[in-house]
């Protein structure tokens, strides 16, 4: 099961949507550089050691700022004093919320209203008057040496005066549970109905119910959350923050009360974001160092106050009935959702959305009934986190279809197939499927590549095989108005820059650039570079989130591309009297019937010409009405992913432990423009899925974060990851450049439920909970497999 | 500021002499009083390998190496496997090649650890391969880029 | 990264190192190889005034065979142990716990003086040495003295050791002939902590238990020896030592972030019934 490989898929080609008219794509076998797995520039420099992050950098007589959190979860702030943290040598100063010129960060909860406007949610940059959440910022603290700062920490002497607290969603939402917010506990509801979900179970063969558990889950880049800020020559105020999100710039103005366009963010390369960097991090408070003391600061998080305080992945109760024909076909859905929002909103409103709208899968089904909620608790926040939503649903529905398929004697494959979405279908929001689904040649994929299931290494040992389907939106919601701009522009020597502030996270997001580019004006990729991740000096992108960057600033580069090269062509025809569409842009030339041109002389050709060679594209996210409530549009998101993954594993009746044996994952990414970063995103996805699937977990007990470091938080090593065999399939139907789909989120989705399913093919039994530590498996072995007494 | 311990060691082939507080790790005086800042500060207990150097040929946590405790010792980064010229060297360009680099943070502490691995000569299998690297944590790729990168620089020096 | 600053001072011989000791007092804390010590201080756990590194003292990091005993110094490292030959074929029991700690960093830094001061019940090397019966010398830089490995463990994080006292060898009896040996380990992931870990000892002559030496760790406060199983044990055939052993006796496991309590308890009987077959086959092709 070892081995890589790319397969094209066989699809017809369809209407595309109105948001790209006019963008060509290619075939397949026309493209030289895109589909090319070509080292990624980004990465000779990262293997070199050369790369500076956003801890890397250091100024001369630069402060440091570190803050000071509430060690209780819900509590009134009685006195704070500063003295005796200020009488420290080297301290410059002590910040409270007070000190913040607007001490509030907002954040939009939509749909939430009847009258279709967004409800407002914020959170203090530092808590004033009361804390909610083990770990919240009070103050901030300033010092011009480390030892200073971590003596000063400790003398910040804050009273607390601990509150009533409430740690489970359900108690929260209980008449006279304490209120983590004046307005309630309720954060958000989002109700679908669809069809007529009782009268398709009153018609069913079969209804199969189930209840399932999530967890909360940390990030756990390898990179803690860090930058430094200064004031430049302009009194502009620089951040250079590992951060998703370069507009973050607007809130920072906001809080500082300056004008947005006297602050700047820039995002180095990051150490891994999925989604824990998309909120702001140190960035209000490093703004806020340096705006105070108008020196460099640099912020620096540990390891611990990372896992204690960024905002985790909501961990949910997912109950499930399922009714379905004999043969297989599925009849209703009604789903029930519950998720923890933690003590402040964040993202949790869209994650819930996002939640509801997957929660059937890649399955056709014409009746659903579905209630989501998320709640207020003392638990530490949650937010944005890889799948968002979307992953946390795969883990029930994919129960779901494996209870289905053994009620009725079916194959997991064959059940799957035989609800798949094609395209023409319609999701249970109300979104048409308007793209090509590959849905069934994965599975046909994960199931060729597997080959036979492999044998138990012992008496005490059992093998099983399971399988997982998943379906994941790219792209923003469409109400966001989302657009991303890049410009795109030829040196006289036809070298060529491109500046996009597109953060790049790990990803490739800027080498992706490079290389569309590279394809459409022929330019090699050495002599491209990409400038990116600038809020003042690139135009916009957008956020590093979503899987939208492709989608989004890849068809804005394309766009600016072909711009630029039919500028260029027609300056050519002019110059030589060969017609436009007589010529090709090739290496370093342009080539016609007659003659050609050296590429330099055709730019000069062009400035004679007042022919720009340079341009500004942008791409414009289709757009969309804002949702309510009860959820129903004709489109919430662009488009999909799907994908299957298979999961062969190894059961130890004794001790629960589970050994993966193997792995194959296989998506449709529309168009692969760098096959093997494309794998690149599968295999480290399906790690980061096998580690929610067995490993990890953020323990929090009456609201204490108990998770004090990596030796407590297990995330998965190069021996708790199988060979993952990552097969791409390219439908071309993706509405990003070339067809490409996105594909950065959608692994994290199927590994926990593939591993379920293999737990459940071995044991007859799967475990309901994520972690699936050993002790739970251990108790889906059967009374006939146990050697010993099970576990008291 | 306590009184600082003086040191001298060789990082890179460069001698360093520069005096650092006694409680500064290893890790902290490559990177803030060195100048030297490939290794990364990732966890501070040792566990997930960002911050993995050569301290006179064995790959230690320096955030758990206190400066002091190696005075004279000769430290290797991952920017000390760069060839005379600046160019990449053989694992570095094995790693380039096998796209075993993502958001690069885990890389310098995962290229030191491979480099130690294989410095016995012995051609390991995969399996073998993921026992050498499974203290250091990557998040990024799935580890299966970086075993096909060690195993790729493996070949080439059997050749 | 936030450590609170303190002194360093450097000691050539152990002796020395325990003179620093008294003079410091409480807020002295040596260090070796760091690994156990360091992530308490990294994370603001332990904050001591001075550090005494015994790291490039002059004292044993070698095993050697004295009066029919294997001596080990304190300063040995877990990846020397593990890769020792006259530890491989005199006592095997000490190579196979030590290749299961940690990492190849962990191993290259961290000795057998220091896991024995920093008693983790869950860790091997202690585990080991209680299933041995192993002796550890111990000096404070005046006298030397000797404890039993079951008398030195005496609870959670807690050696019976003085604050101007170091651990500076251990003194391990050879597998005699007709034995056999097993270690058996769970932990989440290759190198953890261990949920549960059991050290065997077995001699089986005429087909039943002679003689065995039965150890486990992670399943209380401290490395236990279990007596009433060994005398259960006496005259067993191998397939009878499932009936034999029965519930273990005398644990008190924990629940944590890693395990339940009743988790620990039952793997604690499977992994002794593990060892114990595999100590039985190897007795068997000893004999």
């Amino acid at each position: 099961m070892t081995g890589e490989g790319a397969e094209a898929a066989k699809g017809a080609k369809g209407a595309r949507p109105d948001a790209l008219a006019g963008i060509r794509t290619s075939k397949r076998d026309e493209l030289r550089v895109v589909g090319q797995p070509l080292p990624r520039h980004d990465q000779a420099e990262k293997v070199a050691g050369s790369t500076r992050y956003a801890g890397d950098l250091a100024f001369a007589s630069m402060l440091h700022a570190r803050l000071v959190r509430s060690p209780v979860p819900s509590a009134r702030i009685t006195a704070r004093d500063a003295s005796a943290a200020l009488a420290v040598p080297g301290v410059v100063s002590v910040l409270f919320g007070e000190d913040v010129p607007r001490n509030v960060i907002w954040v939009d909860v939509p749909g939430q209203t009847v009258e279709v406007a967004a409800l407002k949610a914020s959170m203090e940059v530092l808590a004033t008057d009361r804390v909610r959440f083990h770990g919240e910022p009070v103050a901030l603290v300033i010092a011009d040496n480390q030892d200073a700062l971590a003596e000063a920490c400790d003398l910040v002497a804050v009273d607390y005066e601990e509150l009533p607290a409430v740690f489970e969603p359900d108690q929260a939402l209980a008449d006279g549970a304490p209120a983590v917010h004046a307005e309630g506990n309720l954060l958000s509801e989002w109700d679908i109905d669809h069809g007529d979900v009782d009268a398709a179970f009153a018609a069913a063969d079969v209804v199969v119910e189930g209840s399932y558990q999530t967890q909360t889950v940390d990030h756990a880049y390898l990179e803690p959350e860090a930058g430094v800020g200064w004031l430049d020559d302009d009194g502009v105020l620089n951040l250079r923050v590992a951060t998703q999100v370069v507009e973050h710039y607007r809130d920072v103005a906001r809080i500082l009360g300056i004008p947005e366009a006297r602050v700047r963010v820039i995002a180095p390369y990051v150490g891994g974001g999925f989604g824990g960097k998309e909120d702001m991090t140190v960035e209000p408070y490093l703004g806020l160092a340096v705006w105070r003391t108008r020196r460099p600061v640099r912020m620096q998080w540990t390891r611990q106050e990372s896992l204690l305080a960024r905002p985790k992945r909501h961990r949910m109760r997912l109950r499930y009935r399922t009714a379905a024909t004999r043969e297989g076909k599925l009849l209703g859905q009604e789903v029930d959702i519950t998720a923890d929002s933690g003590a402040y909103a964040y993202l949790s409103a869209l994650v819930l959305l996002y939640s509801a709208v997957h929660a059937c899968g890649p399955y056709q089904v014409s009746n659903v009934r579905l209630r989501a909620r998320c709640a207020y608790t003392n638990n530490p926040p949650t937010s944005a986190f890889r799948g968002f939503g979307g992953m946390q649903v795969v883990f029930g529905y994919e129960a779901q279809m494996d209870l289905l398929a053994r009620e009725l004697g079916l194959a997991p494959a064959e059940i799957r197939k035989r609800n798949a979405l094609a395209r023409g279908d319609v999701l249970p929001v109300g979104q048409a499927i308007e793209t090509e689904v590959l849905l069934a040649q994965t599975i046909d994929a994960v199931l060729g590549r597997a080959g036979g299931k492999p044998r138990a290494s012992g008496p005490r040992k059992v093998v099983g095989r399971g399988l997982a389907c998943n379906i994941q939106s790219y792209g923003r919601l469409v109400w966001l108005n989302d657009s991303a701009a890049a410009w795109v522009g030829f040196q006289l020597d036809g070298s060529l820059s491109v500046r996009c502030a597109v953060p790049d996270i790990g990803g490739g997001q800027a080498s992706s650039l490079a290389q569309i580019a590279a394809e459409i004006l022929a330019v090699p990729m050495d002599q491209i570079t990409v400038h990116f991740g600038d809020s003042a000096l690139n135009p916009l992108a957008g956020t590093t989130t979503a899987t939208r960057q492709l989608l989004m600033s890849g068809n804005a580069v394309y766009a600016a591309c072909v711009l630029l090269r039919e500028g260029v062509l027609a300056a050519v025809a002019a110059a030589t009297g060969e017609p436009a569409d007589s010529l090709r842009l090739e290496e370093g030339r342009i080539s016609g019937p007659a003659a050609g041109m050296r590429l330099q002389d055709a730019l000069l050709a062009c400035r004679k010409r007042n022919v720009p060679i340079e341009a500004l594209g942008t791409f414009f996210g289709p757009k969309g009405r804002p949702v309510v409530k009860g959820l129903h549009a004709d489109r919430v998101f662009p488009d999909f992913t799907f994908g299957t993954h298979l999961c062969d594993l190894e059961v130890d009746l004794d001790t629960g432990q589970v050994k993966l044996l193997g792995y194959v994952a296989a998506h449709d990414a529309g168009r692969a423009i760098n096959p093997r970063s494309v794998q690149g995103q599968i295999t480290g996805a399906v790690a980061q899925g096998l580690g929610m699937a067995l490993l990890e977990e953020v323990v929090v007990a009456d609201g204490m974060n108990q998770t004090g470091g990596f030796f407590q938080y297990l995330i998965p090593t190069a021996t708790d990851v199988p060979e993952i065999d990552a097969v791409v399939l390219e439908s071309g139907e993706g509405m990003g450049p070339f067809g490409a789909r996105g594909i950065g989120e959608p692994p994290i989705g199927p590994p926990a439920a593939a591993v379920a399913s293999a737990i459940q093919d071995a044991l007859g039994a799967r475990p309901a909970r994520l972690p699936m530590t050993p002790e739970r498996v251990l108790e889906c072995v059967g009374g006939h497999q146990r050697l010993t007494p099970a576990a008291g | 500021m306590t009184a600082g311990v003086a040191l001298t060691l060789t990082v890179n082939g460069r001698e360093v002499s520069a005096a650092a507080a006694a409680h500064l790790t290893l890790l902290r005086w490559l990177r803030d009083v060195a100048g030297v800042t490939d290794p990364k500060y990732g966890c501070g207990e040792g566990i997930c390998g960002s911050c993995t150097v050569l301290v006179d040929g064995q790959p230690v946590s320096s955030c758990l190496v206190l400066a002091a405790q190696v005075d004279g010792a000769t430290v290797t980064t991952a920017a000390g496997l760069l060839e005379a010229d600046g160019s990449l060297g053989p694992l570095q360009r094995a790693f380039h090649e096998k796209h075993a680099a993502q958001c690069g943070f885990c890389t310098p502490g995962m290229l030191i650890a491979a480099a130690a691995a294989l410095a016995d000569g012995r051609r390991r299998s995969r399996p073998e391969i993921r026992e050498e690297l499974h203290g250091n944590l990557c998040r990024c790729t799935g580890y299966g880029p970086i075993v096909d990168a060690i195993e790729m620089a493996q070949e080439e020096a059997g050749r | 990264m936030f450590t609170r600053p303190f002194q360093f001072e450097r000691a050539d011989q152990l002796a020395d190192a325990c003179e620093l000791l008294r003079r410091h007092g409480e807020g002295a804390k040596v260090i070796a190889g760091g690994q156990s010590l360091m992530p308490l201080v990294n994370l603001g756990l332990v904050q001591p005034e001075v550090v005494i590194d015994i790291s490039r003292a002059d004292a044993g990091r070698h095993v050697t065979l004295v009066d029919g005993y294997l001596a080990v110094g304190a300063l040995m490292t877990h990846a020397r142990l593990a890769a020792d030959r006259l530890a491989a074929e005199a006592q095997p029991l000490l190579g196979a716990a030590a290749r299961k700690i940690g990492n190849a960093r962990v191993r290259g830094r961290g000795t057998l003086g220091g896991s024995l001061a920093h008693s983790d019940p869950a860790a091997e090397l202690p585990l080991v040495l209680v299933a041995l019966g192993a002796t550890y010398e111990i000096t404070d830089g005046r006298r030397s003295r000797e404890a039993k490995a079951e008398e030195f463990h005496l609870g959670f994080l807690t050696p019976q050791l003085a604050d101007d006292e170091l651990v500076v060898a251990v003194r391990v009896p050879r597998l005699g002939p007709g034995w056999g040996w097993s270690f058996q380990e769970v932990s989440r992931r290759d190198g953890d902590f261990a949920l549960a870990a059991a050290a065997v000892l077995v001699r089986i002559a005429g087909g039943v238990i002679v003689e065995s030496r039965v150890a486990v760790g992670g399943v209380s406060d401290r490395p236990l020896r279990l007596a009433d199983a060994e005398i259960a044990l006496t005259g067993a055939t191998v397939s009878q030592i499932g009936d034999r052993i029965g519930p273990i006796q005398g644990i008190r496991p924990v629940s944590d972030t890693g395990a339940s309590a009743g988790y620990r308890a039952h793997l604690c009987r499977v992994l002794v019934t593990r060892a114990l077959a595999e100590a039985g086959s190897r007795s068997e092709e000893a004999a």
